[in-house]
This record gives structure tokens, sequence and C-alpha cells, in this order.
């Protein structure tokens, strides 16, 4: 039965799937640097940003604090996936001639997901410092400090020790959301993966995109753990 | 008690009021600090003690009065009732001469021992960080902790925080130290520590203002106790008279167990 020819069979069946596979992983491979795109530059825009939006959150001003619950209230409570829609027609179709902005697709895609995880991210920043207590505030005013050097020397750093299981969750579900770039065409992994399924009728690619998406995530998981470490040489 | 030479005035708390909502917590505090003076402020929790030292320095913003510190004016109230601090960088100033140690301590935790000493002089004064550091290692070694430097606040027990908080106060060099409560946190053992850097500190001149609870130090290091309840001073003294005979009978009251 396995006799020379059946050998060779066998050997070069191997060699044809771990070169497919090769070949499969190369193509994931750009749609998994679209996703980092993504995930890289939502992050870079969504963190700054989450942090005025908690100013905004926390301002006694009522001409401030009233539209920004609104915002932060319409980005948590609808579907990313319908804001993305939202951000890439409505500029061109809901306004008026003239006045037709053709925005880019992956343009639009930063700015829906940077204005949505700002959102989430600001009520995680606010939930941090409205637990810092109010006698740290007041030891640094009676020492003198200005309020911008109380917020980043004393009260920020303690913050982020507070929020850090918080933001990593938020950062792990921004890995995973990439995914719904694909409705708006973005060629990012899972669109490439399901693609390729399509294509030659196997579920193989979706299965290798679930291990890029569990590998990205691996990554921001130890990473977080390494800030986690940095930060336990003191404890609160 | 201890005896004090000079007598220029260093705090001058006229008729102040302040209210929490409907809540009248000062009635018209009046009094004065001299130069060099341990100033003692007891009475009942609610009496308005703490409200004082915090509109002071500026925690609270009054509703009447004014305040003078060495001679220049923080806040005062016109005749219309209107209070008006000074400006900005005039408080910024006045802030820098006064110095507080809180009953909860109120350390960074995530500064070590000696950054939370050097943090203020290096941020708001800017000098070398050499000679910061050096100071802080002397502050440190006159509270008794120079082998704490780098150990973090959550390693300390409440003694030790209290006199790292003192050591923190003093590195910017107030001419008023002010102390609201700072034992009371405190076991009895703890408690003794903190004392005695607060009676070394009596004994350097230190211009202070205590409320405490703890009526033998008020007795022994004060040169004059100051008794609050209901938002007024009832009585003020010398420890001699307020502890053995005092005037008003809340006093009396108040100081039962002491006389």
């Amino acid at each position: 039965m396995f006799g020379n020819a059946g050998w060779n069979e066998l050997l070069e069946a191997q060699k044809f799937y771990w070169t497919d596979l090769l070949r499969l992983i190369k193509l994931l491979s750009t749609g998994a640097v679209t996703a980092l795109e993504i995930f890289i530059l939502t992050l870079i825009f969504s963190l700054p940003l989450g942090l005025l939006v908690a100013f905004g959150r926390m301002s006694k001003r009522k001409w401030i604090k009233k539209p920004i619950k609104i915002y932060i209230l319409i980005m948590r409570g609808t579907p990313l996936l319908l804001q993305l829609w939202f951000v890439y027609y409505v500029p061109y179709f809901m306004m008026p001639k003239g006045m037709k902005i053709n925005l880019d697709r992956f343009a639009a895609t930063i700015i829906a997901f940077s204005l949505n995880y700002a959102a989430y991210f600001a009520e995680i920043y606010r939930g941090g410092i409205e637990s810092i207590s109010q006698g740290q505030y007041e030891a640094a005013a009676v020492l003198g400090f200005t309020r911008i050097q109380t917020f980043f020397r004393i009260i920020l750093p303690q913050v982020i020790k507070r929020i850090l299981p918080a933001i990593t969750n938020e950062v792990i579900t921004l890995v995973k959301d990439t995914a719904l770039a694909m409705s708006l065409g973005i060629s990012e992994l899972f669109r490439v993966a399901k693609n390729e399924a399509t294509r030659v009728f196997s579920t193989t690619p979706l299965f290798i995109a679930g291990i890029f998406y569990l590998a990205m995530n691996w990554i921001v998981t130890k990473i977080f753990d390494k800030f986690e470490k940095k930060l336990s040489y003191y404890k609160d | 008690m201890i005896l004090k030479g000079d007598k220029m005035v260093m705090l001058e708390v006229n008729n102040l009021f302040k209210n929490f909502d409907t809540n009248e917590v000062l009635s018209g505090v009046s009094f004065q600090v001299k130069k060099g003076e341990v100033v003692a402020i007891i009475g009942p929790s609610g009496s308005g003690k703490s409200t004082v030292l915090r509109c002071i320095n500026l925690l609270e913003k009054i509703d009447g009065g004014s305040i003078y510190v060495e001679g220049d004016m923080m806040v005062k109230t016109g005749n219309n009732g209107k209070v008006s601090y000074a400006p900005e960088n005039e408080l910024r100033k006045i802030r820098l001469r006064l110095g507080m140690v809180f009953q909860s301590f109120n350390l960074f935790p995530h500064f070590s021992v000696l950054q939370n000493i050097t943090e203020a002089p290096l941020r708001i004064t800017k000098k070398e960080k050499i000679t910061v550091k050096e100071n802080a290692m002397e502050l440190l070694e006159k509270v008794g902790l120079t082998d704490k430097a780098e150990a973090y606040p959550y390693q300390l027990s409440g003694g030790q925080c209290q006199r790292v908080a003192i050591a923190r106060a003093l590195a910017m060099e107030p001419d008023i130290l002010f102390f609201d409560e700072p034992t009371s946190a405190l076991d009895p053992e703890l408690t003794a520590e903190v004392l005695k850097v607060m009676r070394d500190l009596a004994l350097e001149d230190m211009t202070m203002v205590v409320v405490t609870h703890e009526m033998s130090f008020a007795r022994e290091v004060a040169n004059r106790v100051i008794f609050m309840d209901k938002g007024f001073i009832i009585e003020e003294g010398e420890p001699e008279n307020i502890f053995t005979n005092p005037c008003n009978e809340r006093t009396r009251e108040f100081l039962k167990g002491y006389i």
C-alpha cells in the first residue's frame, strides 16, 4: 500500500499544504497590518481625546457638560457599525449641494473609531479621576502646586494605575472591533479572510484569522501586564 | 510652657464667617498669631476649628471677614458685605508662606518618602536638585526617618507617615505651619513620636497653629489656647489659665477631665 509512489504523493500533499498555508498567512498578514493601522491610529486619537471629553464631562459649566453627556450617550448607546456608516455617508448624502464632503473610506473609519472609543475612555478616565481622594488635591494645593502641576504630577499617575485594567479591556475590544471596518470596504483582516474563505470554499482562512486576532491580543495582554507590573512598585 | 519674645503679627483673622449651604459653621471668628507663637485651637467636634484652618489655607472660601498674612491682605469683606480675595498671583505668594499638615497625612502614594519631600521645592521653587535633596535629607533627619528615604508611604506606619508629612510641609520653608488634628488618626504610641517632632519645632521658634484634641500638648507646648464651640471663640488665653481656671462655663464643661 505505501509503496514509493504512495510516499511521494504523501510528501507532495504535505508540501502543497504547507506552501498553501504560507500563502494564506502572507495574504492574511496584509489584512492584519491594516487592522493594526486602524488599531494604532484609533488609540493615538482616542486616548487624548477621551481625556478632553472626561474634563468636559466633569465640568461645572452646564453648557459644556450637557452636550458632552449626550455625545457619550450616543457613542456608547449605538452600534459602532452604525456610526461607521453614519460618518461615511452623512457628510455626502445628507449635506446640501456645495457642502457635500466625500470622505476617504479609511479616514471615515479612523474618525468613527476615534470618536467612539474616546467616549469609552472618557468614562474610564472620569471614574479613575473621581476615585482619587480630595486630600491629594488639598495637599498639593497647600504645597503651592498649580492645578496643571497637580493634575499631571500627582493625580494622573495615580489614575493611570487605577484604570489600567479597564483600559486593557477597551484595547482588547478595539483589536476585535477593527473587523467592523470591512463594512466600509476596508481590506482588514476579517474581510480578507472571509473573501479567501469564500473563494476556496474552506474555513481555514477564517481559522487562521482567529489565530491572528488571538496573537495580537496575546501581545496586547502581555504589554499591559508589563505596565501593571511596572506600576506595582507602590500600593495605594 | 515655652516662652517666646517676638511681637510681629504673622496672622490676623478678623470676624470670619463661613457657611456650608444653610449651616453657619463660623460665626465671627477673630484672633491673631504672633511670630514664634504656638497657638492651640481646641473644642468639640463641629465647632469649626478645622474650618478656620481650611479657610486660612485657601481650601475653603469665606463668606465674611478678613484674613491678613504678615500684613498682606488675603481676603477682605467690603461694607456692602462683598467678599474679595487678593489676585491669584498674590494668593500664590501668600500660599508659599503657609504650610499645612493634615489629619489623614495625604502623602503622595506614588512617590517615595524622599520624592514626597522634594517634589514641591523642585517644581515650585526651582532650586538646584542637589540642594533640594540635601535639604530633604536634613529634614528627614529632623523627623527621625533618614532610613526611610526610599520607602513608599504604604510601607510606613501612621506616625511615620505624619512625620514625613511634616517634613514635606517644612521643605517649602513656611512662615506659619498649620496642623489639622495631626494625631487624631494615630494610636497613643504613634501619637507620641509625632508630638515630639512638633515639640521640637516649637522649640525652634516655628510659628504654629495646631487644632488638636491632645490636651497635654496644648497645655505643655502652646503659648496660647483658643477654645471654640459652635463657630465662636468662647475663650482664649494662656494654657495655665485655660486649663486650671477657665472663665467660661462652656470651657469648664469641655475641659472637665483635664482641669
